[in-house]
């Protein structure tokens, strides 16, 4: 599984939060859909909707593209259109800011890292281990690919999960 | 048998074992401090059949306090109260609806609860006009209930009291304003002795200004007006002049020198501002860049009042540093501006990486711009609309 896409997507993310869009799409992956629902779960954007190469309608309500839309409904995948899909981010800003602020990768293409659940506890803590620098800033998260999907780095610590495959770290801070 | 065990500890094991587990179950992420696990209940758990009806004595008993509706009263009330239901409502709820924390909901939480709304108005739209018949009625019945010895007074209540419409009685007598409600009720006012308290402090703040303002130099006096400060103040804050070097405006008639100096200026607890001046006197740059710094004071946010919130950047020029948070009692371990930077603004456990270049005047200006970057993690909260716990404040109970 090559990180090319997933660079692409975070590099994407920062793009588009600079240029303050509310909307915004990245390739349909099992990946990136993971990843999309554990920012969301976290808060760093609103909404993740599967569509077209253009945006799905807005829920009548929310006002943005909404999975358990009742009128509008999600166009189901079949095999004709399975190559068009795009999924769908909504953006946060707050104050002026942007909720997701940078994202980043801590594993690259080039040079995947491996962390065990002793090295991301001291991760977590604030302190540097291995390649991977602490979270040390208020709203700043590391997301993990684990054997249990994609998880934030405090989870995994709770859960004790070992032998990680790092991905994806964002930046609150501007 | 263990010899380091005695004998009575075989009698001992006949009484209540001491809780295997930690006193403490879990830890909690809140800043209550935690109950111990063995701790008997503050309230006894009540059941339905503790609910006893008052027996004969007991109303005997009752009955000489309270008067005879007082009793009836007291009786139809336990005649209505189901025992059962009473010994449910007194308890801890344990049906799937329950709440999954221990609230009384006395407080309205901006993040979690509904807005508390204006109340609805009570305006009454269905009002409608008395007809002549009405008014004519409503006289007849102030005749008839006049009392024998009726005055004028009466006659001037009655007709204040007199309702022009049929609906909501509010709807007439206190109708929807949209002005603002006054800051007093009729009668108020602020309590004497205070104004006068705040009288004397204002008349002894001009006079103490008035003597001070004949030695004050222009620029002080305009300082002290725009900020509010008295010269006390001003010469209790901290400033330093960081930075001084002369600058050169190169002109047809030549180079044209004139003194740089950047300075510092803040309370010690969280105020800093940074000043720069140009001058062709030294000592004018200095006293003209304190006062800009006085001027440009600004609220650093400040974690437990020591260090920093997060690890923050700044940049200006090719001046890249960087600001880290640190625990207590670490100290500031940073270079010499930025350490007077600290010790202005009230912060004691830092430390700082400055790369690339290190430009003096750049240096000072990307600390300030780094300090200001610092993000409140209650904001972080609510852009994530997530709970945010410091866990320090947990640990310790609250107690730093």
């Amino acid at each position: 599984m090559s990180l090319v896409n997933l660079s692409a997507v975070c590099a994407h993310l920062n793009n588009a939060t600079k240029a303050r869009l509310a909307l915004t799409s990245i390739p349909n992956s099992n990946l990136h859909l993971k990843l999309s629902l554990a920012l969301q779960n976290s808060g760093y954007i609103s909404s993740v909707a599967r569509g077209g190469p253009t945006p799905p309608p807005a829920h009548s309500i929310l006002g943005y593209p909404a999975v358990n839309d009742e009128v509008e409904g999600i166009e189901p995948i079949t095999r004709d259109n399975v190559a068009s899909r795009r999924l769908w981010l909504g953006l946060k800003y707050w104050q002026n800011e942007s909720v997701l602020g940078k994202i980043k990768m801590v594993s690259k293409p080039t040079r995947r890292i491996n962390i065990d659940v002793e090295g991301l506890r001291r991760v977590v803590r604030g302190e540097e281990s291995g390649f991977v620098a602490g979270i040390r800033s208020p709203g700043e998260s590391l997301y993990l690919s684990t054997d249990r999907g994609i998880l934030e780095a405090r989870e995994c610590v709770e859960k004790k999960l070992d032998y990680d495959l790092k991905y994806v770290r964002t930046h609150g801070c501007a | 048998m263990n010899i380091t065990r005695p004998a009575r500890c075989l009698l001992c094991s006949f009484t209540r074992a001491a809780a295997p587990s930690t006193r403490v179950p879990r830890r909690q992420f809140h800043p209550s401090p935690a109950t111990l696990s063995n701790r008997k209940p503050k309230f006894p758990n009540i059941k339905a059949q503790d609910y006893k009806p008052y027996s004969e004595e007991q109303k005997v008993a009752l009955a000489k306090e309270y008067s005879e509706a007082q009793m009836a009263a007291v009786e139809a009330g336990e005649a209505a109260i189901d025992p059962k239901d009473l010994a449910e409502q007194m308890n801890e709820r344990n049906d799937p609806m329950s709440f999954k924390y221990i609230d009384d909901f006395s407080v309205i939480e901006p993040g979690v609860d509904r807005h508390q709304r204006a109340p609805e108005s009570n305006s009454d739209y269905n009002f409608k006009l008395k007809s002549e018949d009405d008014f004519v009625k409503d006289f007849g019945q102030f005749i008839a209930e006049m009392p024998d010895n009726a005055t004028g007074a009466d006659f001037v209540r009655w007709a204040d009291n007199l309702r022009v419409t049929h609906g909501k009685e509010e709807s007439e007598l206190a109708p929807h304003s949209a002005l603002v409600p006054d800051l007093f009720g009729p009668g108020e006012t602020i309590d004497e002795p205070r104004v006068e308290e705040r009288k004397s402090a204002a008349e002894k703040g001009e006079k103490e200004r008035s003597a001070e303002a004949e030695e004050m130099t222009d620029a002080l006096k305009s300082l002290l007006l725009a900020t509010g400060y008295t010269e006390s103040q001003v010469k209790g804050l901290r400033t330093k002049t960081l930075v001084s070097h002369s600058v050169t405006n190169q002109t047809r008639l030549g180079k044209v020198r004139r003194a740089y100096r950047l300075s510092i200026a803040g309370n010690g607890n969280g105020l800093l501002g940074i000043g720069e001046a140009k001058s062709d006197e030294a000592s004018d740059a200095k006293i003209q860049s304190q006062y800009r710094a006085i001027r440009n004071m600004q609220p650093i946010p400040r974690y437990e009042n020591r260090t920093i919130y997060g690890d923050v950047k700044g940049k200006v020029g090719a001046t890249e540093l960087q600001l880290m948070h640190r625990p207590p009692g670490f100290g500031l371990r940073v270079q010499y501006l930025i350490y007077e930077m600290c010790r202005a603004a009230g912060i004691h456990d830092l430390s700082a990486r400055v790369g690339r270049s290190r430009n003096q005047m750049n240096t000072v200006k990307a600390a300030y711009e780094a300090l200001m970057t610092q993000r409140n993690p209650e904001q972080v909260a609510h852009a994530l609309g997530r709970k945010i716990v410091d866990v320090r404040k947990v640990y310790y109970a609250g107690k730093i």
